[in-house]
């Protein structure tokens, strides 16, 4: 299962393809390595489809989005290829509708890659691997987890705000210049509890014998097993092959070029 | 029972060399002007419990702090003086040990645990004084039981409610296995049954382990059966009584008093009297509930909801956190709407009120008052309504002129409202509310944490607006204000009205009282255990 992974080394094994990926300017080579990634998913992890759906589909449009724009201003070095229609003043040819796919199946990828390691990965676990097989210090590491418990208490304060302006006879800001000033207005007092909130939480932390060294014992003790070892070469294996496969069809290419 | 309690503290004290003894100590944020803590002196005995009292804003927690090293150094603050730890100098102790010795449980419990769940917060604290892994789980769990929260073990904690939270906060400071443990207003911010149940696991925790305690602490009551000692810290910083609780209550009463800290019950009980409630008089109707429903995500929180208020009236909303007071209070002031029913205001249904002219006649206020503060100074907050409303300029001046005498903020006309005290706040957020005397006024829980002195001053304000004829609605947790103050009280339990009616019928209803974990006031527990009866809500 891939939610058993160790947090750190999942980290690694989705970086190496998600930054590889972003020099291959093909249709094939992402749209392959897209298909292994959602399959692995559903496979080797138990998020509902439905769910994955969810987040999955609003980064399918801003992915077409991206394709349509990229379509329309490829730059020379890749526009190559016939004209395929006209209109205004815009020329599209196969070479920039190959980049425009491309660049969405890439997108793509990466929100695939980042899903599988966001929906599978506990916080506490993964700042806790940084600390142990990254020897990231304590002291931010839980500085960042102190802070992640901080967010739902935002969201009752801004909403408690909210509420305490109304009655004070402040409706809802209307135009730029009164959401400015309504920003200002909320900002000062959430930033002011904010600031005193992490003071004592810090307070409370060192009080409790948190000094920020590196010499601690762990409850949870991350590991790095075969496991590990093999989700981290079922991943980036994967993208391997599908680049040797992609050059020896003859698809590859990298920035533009050919192979 | 309790002179034999001191007795033995008495001893404890002539025989051992103390653990904590401080000596001189100042202490500052800045050099300039008196110092806020000014040259104290005092000694915390091994396995003693002693008790810090002084007005809010007096420098209490800063002592505790001082205490286990944190400060001057945490806040760049300056101090003078020594404090000893058996026999040795603070400053002598390495970076983290002397924490092992000092625990400290703080005030807010939504701010003092850096883990998501129960589980890992205590893990924190055994990680920290790197206890072997293979001791943890049953240290965990040993620790769990000892505050009874074993059934918590994997929740997060944001789910838990105030009471669990400190007690998950206490369980990790006593994982230290600390000589001495000091609680900084740890009930605060609970309900009366939460704070009474952290009081009787400290007392038992306490005999069990033999601990020193430093409580610190205005609201004494349920303290000061198991205390051996009493200091007392005055507004300027100063330490002016130390010695036994009835000692200290006997020969500094009025300075006490003077300094706002809330005497016991005990010692006070002379000016404890109920409301005389009459309901003769009443004006007209203010508000009318009919068939209320409130629902969130599906969720009920109010049903069935039906009362009408009446001019002139003091009516407090009561019960368990989370029975759904606070809500009560928002769909009553228009700020939620609800799913089923019909709400009033002056014969006149809610919905059909214009935002403008409902403020005018409705006022709020809010638990933390900073929440209310939308302007730079104290002068603009005053006159943010009037402006609204169009009021001319001379009545204006007039009507801020009055407010600031009337609520002593004369010398602060100035000030950013975040720069003032506890109490100015409080009462400014009040004087916002009354550019024009509304009909209604709703509180919701405005003497949470706040010194007797503000209290007080807070509620000799209410009465004279309700003596103007304004409907006032509290939502509190205190008894003792229902029962001093109240015409009329609603109980809420999960979402219901479980009893309307005046206070002195609800005191009859244990089980009533018992549902919705309600304290009887002192008052009325006084009289019972007079007369012979045995009445404890914990057990």
């Amino acid at each position: 299962m891939i939610s058993s992974v160790n947090p750190a080394l999942k980290m690694v094994a989705i970086l190496i393809p998600g930054v590889l990926l972003s020099f291959s300017f093909d249709i094939f080579t992402p749209l392959a390595y897209l298909i292994f990634v959602v399959a692995f998913t559903f496979m080797f992890s138990n998020i509902p489809v439905k769910k994955w759906l969810l987040v999955f589909t609003p980064f399918v449009f801003l992915a077409l989005g991206f394709a349509w724009m990229t379509m329309l201003y490829t730059s020379e070095g890749f526009s190559g290829g016939s004209v395929l229609f006209e209109f205004w003043w815009f020329e599209v040819t196969t070479g920039g509708l190959m980049v425009g796919i491309s660049l969405a199946l890439r997108s793509l990828c990466f929100v695939a890659l980042s899903l599988m390691f966001i929906l599978t990965t506990d916080s506490t676990k993964f700042m806790l691997s940084l600390m142990q097989q990254f020897k990231l210090p304590p002291k931010l590491t839980f500085g960042i987890l102190a802070g992640y418990r901080f967010l739902p208490t935002f969201k009752h304060e801004f909403e408690v705000l909210r509420q305490a302006h109304r009655i004070r006879g402040i409706g809802r800001a209307k135009g730029v210049k009164g959401r400015i000033e309504q920003f200002r207005r909320y900002a000062i007092p959430l930033m002011a509890n904010a600031i005193r909130k992490a003071e004592r939480v810090a307070i409370a932390m060192e009080s409790k014998g948190f000094t920020g060294e590196t010499d601690r014992t762990h409850y949870h003790h991350m590991t790095i097993g075969k496991k590990d070892w093999a989700f981290f070469a079922s991943i980036v294996g994967t993208f391997f092959i599908v680049i040797i496969t992609s050059y020896q069809l003859g698809y590859l290419n990298i920035f533009g070029r050919q192979f | 029972m309790k002179n034999q309690h001191l007795n033995q503290g008495d001893m404890k004290r002539s025989n051992l060399t103390p653990l904590i003894r401080v000596e001189n100590l100042s202490f500052d944020y800045d050099k300039k002007g008196p110092s806020l803590i000014h040259n104290i002196s005092f000694s915390l005995n091994e396995g003693e419990v002693t008790l810090l009292m002084g007005a809010s804003g007096s420098g209490k927690s800063t002592v505790s702090l001082c205490l286990n090293g944190l400060y001057p150094e945490a806040v760049e603050g300056y101090s003078e003086g020594n404090i000893y730890f058996r026999g040795q100098e603070i400053s002598q102790f390495e970076k983290g040990e002397l924490n092992q010795q000092i625990g400290i449980v703080f005030q807010d419990p939504e701010s003092q645990f850096c883990m998501v769940t129960v589980e890992n917060e205590l893990a924190f604290t055994m990680e920290n004084i790197q206890t072997p892994r293979e001791e943890m789980a049953s240290k965990m769990d040993d620790v769990l039981e000892a505050v009874g929260l074993t059934d918590l073990k994997e929740r997060p904690i944001h789910e838990l409610s105030g009471g669990q939270k400190q007690k998950v906060a206490l369980a990790s400071v006593l994982l230290l296995e600390p000589e001495l443990l000091i609680l900084d207003e740890p009930t605060a911010n609970l309900d009366p049954v939460s704070s009474l149940e952290f009081v009787e696991l400290v007392n038992q925790l306490q005999k069990d382990r033999g601990m020193a305690v430093f409580i610190i602490e205005h609201q004494l009551d349920d303290w000061i059966s198991f205390t051996d000692r009493v200091l007392a810290l005055s507004r300027e910083g100063e330490l002016f009584a130390d010695g036994s609780p009835d000692h200290v209550f006997q020969k500094y009463e009025k300075r006490l008093v003077s300094e706002g800290v809330h005497l016991p019950k005990d010692i006070q009980s002379s000016s404890l009297h109920p409301a005389t409630r009459t309901t003769d008089d009443l004006g007209g109707e203010t508000v009318s509930i009919q068939n209320l429903d409130f629902k969130r995500k599906k969720k009920t929180i109010l049903s069935e909801v039906n009362f009408s208020l009446y001019q002139k009236e003091f009516v407090a909303i009561v019960g368990e956190n989370g029975a759904g007071k606070s809500t009560l209070l928002q769909v009553m002031a228009g700020i939620l709407t609800p799913n089923k029913g019909n709400i009033t205001f002056l014969n006149q249904p809610l919905k059909q009120w214009g935002e403008q002219s409902l403020r005018q006649k409705m006022g709020f206020v809010f638990q933390n008052p900073e929440h209310q503060f939308i302007t730079d100074t104290v002068y603009d907050e005053l006159a943010f309504g009037m402006k609204l409303n169009g009021t001319p300029e001379q009545e204006m001046k007039e009507k801020i002129d009055e407010l600031l005498r009337h609520f002593q903020l004369q010398n602060h006309l100035w000030s950013n409202p975040f720069s003032l005290s506890g109490g100015q706040k409080r009462r400014l957020s009040v004087a916002t509310m009354l550019d024009e005397t509304p009909e209604l006024l709703l509180f919701d829980e405005p003497t949470f944490g706040q010194d007797a002195k503000t209290t007080e001053e807070l509620m000799s304000m209410v009465l004279e607006l309700k003596n103007k004829g304004t409907t006032i609605v509290f939502v509190t947790h205190d008894m003792d204000l229902v029962d001093q103050y109240c015409e009329r009280t609603f109980v809420l339990n999960k979402g219901k009205v479980a009893f309307q009616g005046s206070p002195d019928e609800l005191w009859k209803k244990e089980e009533v009282l018992v549902e919705a974990r309600l304290r009887l006031p002192y008052r009325i527990r006084k009289q019972r255990t007079e007369a012979g009866e045995v009445y404890d809500l914990v057990r």
